[in-house]
């Protein structure tokens, strides 16, 4: 086996898309992208070394998990585009008389055809071994996953990803140095937290400072207009910045909130609220790498009922999708004193440990800065 | 459009045959015709026509949205939106401390979360925005209908007769201080039955009809389309008690949030809800929350506490994107919501905290 190219954290690997006109599916961030650098699957490929992250490569099926069912089956459950129909025209070579025959015998999909053994299909089939094993050839080229190394998706990256500072400096330190484009920040905390205040202040911030739109996309209500106004007013004292209008391709896109359309689709006996969460997120991460946004979304925490914590909502299954999470509370318990202090801590990321804690101030119309003096800050 | 099976709304058996036939997406789908795909699935032709039926449908109707139909999608700059919010009105309640607070009274188009312990004043608060949001707009007001939504019961009619004639007494002296001719053309209509009959009562005994009246209102608020203002008073009422299935409760909120939302946005009115005041034991202590969870606190976008400190009521701003939280006191008199008068300075200089217009307050209900 060739060296494995180390690849960088954070984005899958930018293979070019190989199967005709399919969008492609989103990978999860930080795939380790450990696979080997031969390309063509080797006769008798019981003996190879299997990639090691079954991720969900753009669109296709990993080649090697054609090796054995057995040691590899979390490919053949994953989602959808991986399960394509065999059907004439699909490759040169494969004709509607061997589909036929295929379908007798049960093999109806690609993922079928390239896991069976072809000496047995063969037999049964009655179609030549040598022409099964052309076209299996062909489908693998077509349809498998082009591994790239370590250092072109470095290369890549540092060319195509861009870090959007959010405007306020304790943020940015607590995010290491601001919004990633290509991937998600989640916001969490509790309500009256200032999750709104953070997403509009960003917004503010990204459009003004860095002159680049905004796509604000608001599912409680919470978007007020004059208020962006101050976060923009305190910026600037210009009338004319404050309403020039870029015609340019948006940047940031931030959802306010995403747990609260999607709550009422989970739990109970609804099968689906889950799949559509999924295809949310999947649609967010999508949009996220093609069009090379920085994304923000905004969820509700719950009470643990056991112990009593907070914790996001939308459990586990979403808690896959942000690369980036951020608890924000208030500095005092109490409703009964106002405050318009705010700790924010980082739960979960992929660059900073966790546990990182800053103080921010959401309140007046200045943006979003540390209290002077702060000694909030703990590692 | 590349429509994920699992989006579409097909009975779960088909679905389960169509993945495993190979099936992922909408479009894959349209591309087979239905004798194909009753060949492949194996169900009979006519269901296969009928599931394309569906399927041809809602991608038909997502393109028609997206393509043909901005406004469905509420798209517009922040700039926009900020001409539209600046023509606004508000909902004043007469308590001017409590209308700066709020940023010139209640706002459209947003919920607005009334929580409080017993007798503290949220039902009177409702009945008051339920008069004010009649008042005519020479006078500042918004001239519209107001829809009320009682669950509890404590909808008194005579109560709003007092704060109606109030309020028609107050217009009338601004009226004759100002004299302008529009003045007197708006107090023809705004008198105590004109004020009476613009109010929709409506009575929701348990959680379901209440969930079905909030269902079926934007039906009944494209004929009354002057409604400015729904209030739901007790919206915490139905569902506390007799539910053992608490993800079904707070499912049912959620979806319940929603529905108001939109409700707000596309009618361009402001919803009020009042909910009741729980106990949350700590370790050390006992605090008083408002009730019906953490999930619910998210619904709703400005929430307001009122409370005791003395004998004196307050109101505190706890949730709102555009303001700042503060408290302010406020007190409510037999013509309803008032501020609090300052003591006529003839009276000792103690600051006490007796003031002639507040209502009587019974020492042992003291929190």
């Amino acid at each position: 086996m060739r060296a494995r190219g180390a690849a960088s954290a954070g984005t899958p690997s930018a293979a070019p898309q190989r199967a005709g006109s399919r969008r492609p599916g989103a990978g999860p961030p930080g795939w380790a992208g450990a696979v080997p650098r031969a390309r063509r699957p080797r006769a008798g490929l019981a003996g190879a070394r299997l990639p090691v992250a079954a991720a969900q490569p753009r669109g296709c099926v990993s080649a090697w998990c054609s090796a054995s069912r057995l040691l590899c089956p979390a490919p053949l459950r994953t989602r959808g585009r991986a399960m394509v129909i065999l059907h004439a025209g699909l490759c040169p070579g494969l004709t509607a008389e061997m589909i036929q025959l295929l379908k007798a015998n049960g093999i109806q999909t690609v993922v079928d055809f390239i896991s069976s053994d072809l000496e047995e299909v063969a037999q049964k089939c009655s179609l030549s071994y040598k022409a099964l094993v052309a076209v299996r050839r062909v489908l693998l080229a077509q349809f498998s996953a082009f591994p790239i190394n370590g250092a072109d998706l470095y290369e890549e990256l540092k060319s195509s990803m861009a870090i959007l500072s959010t405007g306020s400096k304790s943020l940015d330190k607590l995010l290491d140095s601001g919004l990633y484009t290509g991937e998600v920040l989640e916001l969490m905390g509790a309500p009256g937290s200032g999750k709104t205040q953070v997403c509009l202040s960003i917004a503010a911030s990204v459009s003004h400072s860095l002159k680049q739109n905004v796509l604000f996309i608001d599912s409680t209500g919470g978007f007020t207009a004059s208020r962006l106004l101050q976060l923009v007013q305190s910026r600037t004292e210009e009338e004319e910045e404050q309403v020039v209008c870029s015609v340019g391709p948006v940047k940031l896109l931030v959802v306010d909130s995403v747990s609260a359309v999607v709550c009422p689709l989970l739990g109970g006996r609804q099968s689906e609220g889950l799949a559509l969460m999924m295809q949310l997120a999947r649609e967010l991460k999508t949009l996220a790498r093609e069009f090379g946004l920085a994304t923000v979304v905004t969820n509700h925490v719950t009470r643990d009922s056991s112990s009593g914590h907070l914790k996001p909502a939308l459990g586990r299954s979403w808690s896959f999708v942000p690369s980036t999470r951020v608890l924000l509370e208030s500095s005092q318990g109490a409703w009964g004193k106002a405050s318009t202090q705010r700790i924010a801590s980082l739960r979960k990321s992929p660059r900073q440990p966790t546990g990182i804690q800053v103080e921010l101030d959401i309140g007046g119309y200045e943006a979003l800065e540390e209290r002077p003096g702060a000694s909030g800050e703990e590692l | 459009m590349q429509r994920d099976l699992g989006s579409l709304p097909l009975a779960p058996a088909l679905r389960a045959r169509l993945v495993g036939a190979g099936f992922s997406t909408a479009q894959e789908l349209l591309e087979v015709g239905p004798c194909e795909l009753s060949k492949e699935i194996g169900i009979s032709k006519e269901e296969a026509l009928e599931t394309l039926q569906v399927i041809r449908q809602e991608c038909d109707s997502n393109a028609v949205r997206t393509g043909g139909d901005p406004t469905a999608l509420r798209k517009c700059t922040a700039l926009e939106l900020l001409e539209q919010e600046q023509a606004q009105g508000f909902v004043i309640t007469f308590c001017s401390a409590l209308d700066d607070m709020l940023g010139g009274g209640v706002q459209l188009t947003k919920i607005t979360e009334i929580c409080g312990a017993p007798g503290v004043g949220k039902t009177q608060l409702c009945m008051q925005l339920a008069v004010d949001v009649q008042i005519p707009e020479c006078f500042g007001g918004l001239a519209g209908e107001a829809v009320y939504i009682d669950t509890e019961g404590s909808f008194m009619v005579e109560r709003v007769v007092d704060i109606a004639t109030a309020c028609v007494q107050h217009c009338q002296l601004i009226a004759e201080a100002q004299q302008e001719e529009d003045h007197h053309k708006a107090l023809e209509t705004f008198s105590l039955e004109g004020i009476l009959s613009h109010m929709y009562y409506f009575r929701c005994h348990d959680y379901t009809e209440l969930l079905a009246q909030i269902y079926l209102l934007p039906d009944f608020l494209s004929e009354h389309s002057k409604v400015r203002l729904v209030a739901v008073d007790g919206i915490a009422f139905p569902f506390r008690h007799d539910f053992e299935d608490l993800s079904l409760r707070t499912r049912l909120l959620n979806g319940l949030a929603q529905q108001l939302i939109s409700i707000a946005n596309d009618h361009k009115l402001a919803v009020i809800l009042t909910n009741q005041m729980t106990t949350r034991i700590g370790q050390s202590q006992s605090t008083l929350v408002p009730a019906l969870g953490e999930s619910w606190g998210h619904a709703a976008t400005i929430r307001l506490i009122l409370h005791w400190d003395n004998n004196q009521r307050l109101a505190t701003l706890y949730k709102s994107p555009s303001q700042k939280e503060s408290t302010v006191p406020y007190c409510v008199t037999p013509h309803g919501f008032r501020d609090v008068q300052p003591p006529p300075p003839s009276q000792t200089p103690e600051g006490s905290e007796m003031n002639p217009r507040k209502r009587p307050r019974i020492e042992e209900d003291k929190q």
